[in-house]
């Protein structure tokens, strides 16, 4: 394989995998596992919304995808007697569902427009599960005592998801079934378009490119994993809030994205890594905390606007004379 | 085709035709509304009346993206090109209509997928060659950091790695030296030679004398004159508004 | 239904409709000048509300200063942010959106921690209520009321009239035509900013006396700015001042049929509808 750019997916994904997949291996630990699950579920989220902020859209309401996920899985497991591992799927859906009407209507108006649509759209869905179908969404108290999710019956074997390490494993996989999805796009023409379109969405459409269908695939295909994240955040958390999918929390995921960089499918990893960790540290002091991201964020879109994803490339070209080297070509399996 | 702008009419009732083959050349002072015929020809703005049609079928009202793959492409008088991309990659997604579309084919890598990377990739490593853009040595610099008139080049390449009959080019001379330019002019015209078909907006009046079949003249969004290069040139109203446009600047 | 009844309703909102309007032109002169939309904005009204709050209840200064104070120490505030951190965005939008969100964390944690959680009330600045046929206002809402639309006034008057104003609208129009004839992008970016946090700080200084203040009390004024300036149209002051009064009466009215749940949802609606129907709201560039 002598595409650099494949052997760099390979390389990152692998990483990933051993890292998710080998944690309880090393420990187990409640506390760290709880970390690491969340950790994980941020990265499904962060991943995703990254996917969107590919295509150059900030997409204030992934967030309520993932509550519509949430909400969904909830209502068809509670109310509708659906196995979890139905529901989990159906929720991806359901978010997905919403997310093309919305979308489509949302991705006709440009830049500052589109960020304040998504962000009523946001508000408005909050606000119905703040204040409306109290019967179903549970009003301001929320929804409580959600089950974890049934058993699971995989040839002769019987996987029962109580446990944190059962529940993180089950993390795992989701986030590397969609890590491998957004990887694999990332490296291909789906991405090379997207950082095009992010770039310049006037000339990519001058030259062929159907923009609005782009950022409109980016943005049902993020969705759907939020809706997947959401659905996961239910029957682990077992307590639904309205206040799980506001301003706060969607704040933050902007946060772990654009910190960590946006200009590929890695740079959310290394965000939300790092500033999970650093957040566990400052749990106790929450106020400071804001504040530090707060300033971290103005300070990166000041001095790194590509995040720290971008260090490595940055001191490196300071190190070394430029030298024109074989580009890499998007696309895996092309042959030089 | 007519454009407002509020109550500004940019371009006023132009009708214009491009004949195949040929080299059509687009004039005017400043403020003229040329570009405004680009953005309204390559889609980026609807008309306010009128209609375009290229090759018998209508593409006015289309997407852009939808003209470009019916055989309509154009460069952008400020070079825009995707600054972070390198060269190759600028050629690369140009090259969008002769590689696979949309998620799946990405999501999924068939040999048909791979097929057409591998042909869009050729295409591009021929266009470098052919604009003189150094080749391979070239292909991985950053498109920001080439000098001026190889990004001219590039937005060229790019124009032509969409594969459209009718190309628009939108000073394609602007900045560049006159050593540059003549090679420009040159390349311009073999590529008309192979069968593309060139309109062209230009300030340089030789060349575009010298270059053009046809030119159609635009003062303040009408169409004042249309003709071959002589009969432009003795036209006394393209004079007037040439010497107007000197005049009230004086 | 009662004709006073519904005039009576319309009232009640009104003061608060003028005051949301006031944010909403700082906002929207900020976005015409400097293209940045400002999450952060709400933040700067809340810094009005705590001037406000500091000058009366902690040194006992009278009313009028207070709220001068409160406009200039907020106007200050904006300079120092434009200078630090919008003049490397202008005209970057995304960037300087995302920015604004951090601004917002800064600012609000800041005030969390440095004044604490809890609400903190400002002494009333007038007391009694004004009638008229079957109608009842407090005296204190009329205060507010003159003092936005005298507020709005002055402004109006210092673009309209003023060079540094003209200055500031050939720039929301045109920057690189204005640069030409010779303005200096860099100082108005600057002053435009200052006004228009100037301006939430002044709102909020007109309506601590009313409400007590709290370090999340810009949350909700700036939602509501924003829903008036996409319906009266970005970038455009008249369209602010249209945007708030239709919000106001919209919220007012649909207070009285639906209750005020349902009234949140139903300025989000009207920002979607307008969106999606004329983009650029009622006059927008």
């Amino acid at each position: 394989m002598s595409n650099p750019g494949l052997r760099r997916a390979l390389a990152g994904y692998g990483l990933l995998a051993i890292a998710s997949l080998g944690l309880p291996l090393v420990t187990r630990d409640s506390y760290y596992i709880d970390v690491a699950t969340t950790i994980l579920m941020n990265l499904v989220l962060t991943m995703s919304l990254r996917l969107e902020m590919s295509t150059g859209q900030l997409n204030m309401a992934h967030i309520s995808f993932m509550g519509i996920g949430a909400y969904a899985s909830t209502l068809l497991v509670m109310r509708g007697g659906y196995s979890f591992w139905v529901s989990l799927w159906l929720a991806g859906l359901a978010a997905a569902a919403f997310a093309l009407p919305i979308g489509g209507l949302a991705l006709r108006v440009s830049g500052p427009y589109y960020f304040l649509i998504s962000f009523a759209f946001s508000e408005v869905v909050r606000l119905v599960f703040n204040n409306f179908f109290v019967g179903w969404f549970g009003g301001p108290s929320g929804l409580v005592q959600i089950p974890k999710p049934d058993p699971l019956h995989l040839g002769g074997l019987r996987l029962t998801f109580v446990g944190k390490v059962e529940l993180y494993y089950l993390m795992s996989v989701l986030l590397l079934l969609a890590a491998a999805v957004l990887v694999r796009l990332d490296y291909s023409r789906f991405g090379l378009l997207a950082n095009a379109i992010r770039q310049s969405d006037l000339l990519a459409e001058t030259v062929g490119v159907w923009v609005f269908r782009y950022k409109l695939v980016a943005f049902v295909l993020g969705s759907f994993m939020a809706g997947l994240a959401g659905a996961f955040f239910a029957h682990s958390h077992q307590v639904l809030h309205s206040s799980d999918f506001g301003l706060e929390p969607m704040v933050l995921l902007v946060i772990f994205t654009v910190i960590g960089g946006t200009g590929n499918v890695w740079g959310p990893v290394v965000g939300t890594v790092t500033l999970t960790i650093v957040s566990e540290f400052m749990r106790e002091f929450h106020y400071y905390e804001i504040l530090l991201y707060g300033a971290v964020l103005i300070l990166t879109m000041l001095l790194l606007p590509e995040g720290l994803i971008s260090l490595p490339g940055r001191l490196g070209r300071h190190r070394r004379r430029e030298r024109p080297e074989e580009p890499e070509a998007m696309g895996a399996g092309v042959a030089p | 085709m007519t454009r407002r702008f509020g109550g500004l009419v940019a371009v006023a009732d132009l009708s214009m035709a491009v004949t195949p083959g040929r080299i059509h050349g687009l004039i005017g002072p400043n403020g003229a509304g040329k570009s405004t015929v680009f953005n309204l020809i390559s889609g980026v703005l609807p008309c306010s009346a009128g209609e375009i049609f290229f090759r018998g079928k209508r593409i006015s009202g289309l997407r852009p993206s939808e003209i470009c793959r019916r055989g309509v492409a154009r460069t952008f008088q400020a070079t825009t090109l995707f600054r972070e991309y390198t060269v190759l990659q600028n050629l690369l997604v140009a090259a969008h209509l002769r590689a696979a579309d949309g998620l799946w084919p990405s999501l999924v890598a068939s040999p048909a997928y791979r097929r057409k990377e591998r042909e869009a990739l050729a295409r591009a490593r021929e266009l470098l060659a052919f604009l003189g853009l150094g080749g391979m040595a070239q292909a991985g610099r950053p498109a920001e950091k080439l000098p001026h008139r190889d990004q001219k080049a590039l937005g060229i390449a790019m124009v032509l790695a969409t594969g459209s009959e009718l190309v628009l080019l939108d000073e394609p001379l602007a900045g560049l030296t006159a050593q540059e330019r003549a090679e420009m002019l040159r390349a311009l015209r073999r590529l008309c030679d192979r069968g593309l078909t060139i309109l062209l907006v230009e300030h340089d009046m030789k060349a575009v004398m010298g270059l053009c079949d046809v030119v159609t003249v635009l003062d303040h969004g009408v169409r004042i004159a249309e003709g071959t290069p002589r009969e432009i040139q003795e036209n006394p109203a393209v004079i007037e508004a040439y010497l107007g446009a000197e005049g009230a600047r004086a | 239904m009662p004709i006073e009844l519904l005039v009576q309703a319309l009232l009640n909102g009104f003061a608060l409709a003028l005051v949301y309007v006031l944010v909403a032109l700082g906002l929207t002169l900020i976005f015409s000048i400097l293209e940045i939309i400002n999450f952060a904005h709400g933040e700067f009204y809340m810094l009005g509300g705590y001037a406000t709050y500091f000058a009366m209840a902690v040194f006992g200064l009278p009313y009028l200063p207070t709220l001068l104070l409160a406009i200039v120490a907020v106007g200050l505030a904006g300079m120092v942010a434009e200078r630090l951190i919008f003049r490397h965005l202008r005209g970057k939008t995304l960037n300087a959106f995302i920015v604004s969100l951090g601004l917002l964390w800064v600012l609000q944690s800041a005030a969390q921690l440095s004044f604490g959680v809890l609400d903190k009330s400002v002494p009333r600045a007038f007391s009694g209520i004004l009638r008229a046929g079957g109608i009842i206002i407090s005296v204190e809402r009329f205060v507010v009321i003159l003092a936005a639309i005298g507020l709005i006034a002055v402004l109006y008057a210092f673009l309209r009239w003023s060079r540094v104003g003209q200055a500031m609208r050939a720039v929301a129009q045109d920057a690189d035509g204005a640069a030409l004839q010779g303005v200096n992008i860099e100082v108005i970016s600057m002053l435009g900013f200052a006004i228009g946090c100037a301006l939430a700080g002044a709102a909020g200084g007109l309506l601590a006396p009313v409400f007590a203040v709290s370090p999340a009390m810009g949350a909700l004024p700036v939602v509501k700015a924003f829903i008036i300036i996409i319906v009266g149209g970005m970038g455009s002051l008249p369209g602010a001042v249209l945007g708030g009064l239709l919000l106001g009466t919209v919220e007012g009215i649909g207070a009285l049929f639906f209750g005020s749940a349902a009234v949140n949802v139903l300025g989000f609606l009207m920002v979607i509808a307008v969106l999606l129907v004329r983009p650029r709201g009622l006059f927008g560039v």
